[in-house]
């Protein structure tokens, strides 16, 4: 089964969030923990990119592509972007996969390529 | 609320310094005491972010007020990000504007290189949301990267616009003595000539080498006084006349116009309203250039520009000494670097020495009313204060 990315629907004023907020930033009323979690689209287009060559120390990769994504549902995320030649504007998918390995963990974020 | 001065200022060289950091902090520290000509502080602040990450050492404060013989005064760490030295200001500002203290040292102090430059660029990420942004490797630079894109394509800033400022900070650093890089650059070298590319290679596309500020090891003091203090002392008054903080969503993406700097405008404005001044009485101005973009967004969101054209402002010379309002004749964090908890801090010593009439060859001329703008996070909390002598 694909793996998802969630996002947080406030159950008192439906105001979607990612990421995971404690209070609405809609209603302000919500109670602990009171969102459904619905998974982001995948589909989007490119907002906004990068391509980073100095990294941080875990990463034994010579650059990483950045980017900005206004998903189809009109939210936007930050995810990896493995596109030859970027530009702003154009549609990519996403698919989650691991974005970052520590020694005894593997993180799983969005990487986005050319729809 | 109580009248606040500023009695006393004192910096470190920026640089790489073979120092603990507790006594980078404590030597800032001792030349404000020594310039404002007090021995005894009711309360220390201590801005820095990266002590206990970077340094293996916590409660700073208690080092520090312990090293220069102020106990038993109250005495704090503040840790904000790249906006700890703004908000211990603020901090220091609120405990003498409140009749608590009458005098408070402010101090601010990071040792960055005691760690390698991707050590010290992860500490910085760790600033970023942990889950929507830091997993992905974003960093500052990163995030910055991201936003040039943008004002590139919304406004027309190009890579020249971005070097132009490089270049004017750079080489105003040339004029402070204390300011970290001390090496002439032209557009020619690191845009135009066929080595530019090797000279100044990208960092972030379209971020280059030269558009970012360097790692810096330094700190910074002011003392801040009542005003009856401030009278005893006979210190030129300069009074911090205006402060506004505020605050943006944590994940950049959240923002709903990427391209706005809304904490940068709510917090200018906010500082311009307690002042009653408006951004066109600014005489001379430090604006948080850890990126050269930022210097061009600040100086259209704290009102010196509007939305868009802070880069002709800058193509005009309005920025440089000598222009319509200069911005960073210090050398900005660009030129004079960003030991991240002292820069706040900084920012606040080169305006003091600009109304106090001390900037040597980089003084603005009958500089009055100055201007510091401390961005932390990428643009998530921000410090903006207003400081105007008093004759
Ligand atoms: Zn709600």
């Amino acid at each position: 089964m694909a793996r998802e990315i969630y996002a947080y629907r406030c159950r008192r004023c439906d105001t979607m969030h990612y990421p995971f907020r404690m209070v609405c930033s809609g209603c302000k009323q919500n109670d602990f923990f009171e969102f459904d979690t619905v998974p982001l689209p995948k589909n989007g287009k490119l907002l906004t990119f990068t391509k980073v060559y100095n990294l941080p120390a875990q990463y034994e990769v010579a650059t990483l592509g950045l980017g900005i994504v206004e998903l189809d549902n009109g939210m936007r995320m930050l995810g990896q972007i493995e596109i030859d030649d970027p530009k702003i504007g154009m549609p990519v998918k996403g698919s989650v996969e691991v974005v970052r390995k520590e020694p005894y963990d593997d993180y799983y974020g969005m990487v986005f390529r050319a729809a | 609320m109580r009248d606040v001065y500023v009695a006393g200022i004192g910096i470190t060289t920026f640089t790489r310094l073979e120092y603990p950091l507790s006594e980078i902090a404590s030597y800032a520290s001792m030349m404000a005491l020594k310039d404002a000509g007090v021995t005894e502080v009711d309360q220390v602040y201590v801005a820095n972010m990266g002590a206990a990450r970077v340094n293996h050492q916590t409660a700073l404060a208690s080092a520090v007020v312990d090293s220069l013989s102020l106990t038993p005064a109250g005495a704090a760490a503040i840790e904000n990000g790249p906006a700890s030295g703004g908000s211990a200001i603020k901090a220091g500002f609120q405990a003498v504007a409140s009749g608590m203290d009458d005098v408070v040292l402010v101090a601010g102090a990071e040792r960055m290189r005691e760690v390698n430059n991707l050590e010290a660029t992860d500490f910085v990420a760790t600033l970023t949301h942990p889950i929507a942004e830091y997993i992905y490797g974003v960093t500052l630079p990163a995030h910055a990267a991201m936003f040039t894109r943008l004002y590139m394509d919304k406004y027309g800033v190009t890579e020249r616009h971005l070097a132009m400022v490089g270049v004017k900070n750079q080489n105003a650093a040339l004029n402070n003595v204390w300011a970290h890089l001390q090496q002439e650059i032209t557009l020619e070298g690191i845009l135009d000539s066929p080595e530019a590319m090797t000279n100044n290679p990208y960092v972030a596309e379209p971020l280059r080498f030269f558009d970012a500020c360097p790692v810096s090891d330094g700190g910074a003091a002011l003392v801040l006084v009542s005003e009856e203090k401030a009278k005893e002392l006979g210190r030129p008054l300069i009074r911090i006349t205006g402060v506004g903080q505020a605050t943006d969503t944590h994940a950049v993406h959240e923002r709903s116009e990427p391209t706005d700097l809304m904490a940068v405008r709510k917090a200018a404005g906010d500082a311009f309203a307690m002042a009653g001044l408006t951004p066109q009485d600014v005489d001379v101005a430090e604006l948080h250039d850890a990126f050269t973009i930022l210097e061009i967004a600040e100086s259209e969101e704290v009102g010196f520009f509007p939305k868009g054209e802070g880069h002709i402002a800058l193509e005009k010379g309005e920025t440089a000494l000598g222009g319509k309002i200069p911005i960073n004749v210090g050398g900005g964090l660009k030129g004079r670097g960003h030991p991240v908890g002292a820069t706040g801090i900084a920012q606040a010593w080169e305006i003091v020495t600009q109304l106090r009439g001390d900037g040597g060859a980089r003084q603005v001329q009958d500089a009055k009313i100055g201007f510091t703008c401390n961005f932390g996070g990428f643009g998530n909390n921000v410090v903006c204060l207003t400081f105007e002598r008093e004759d």
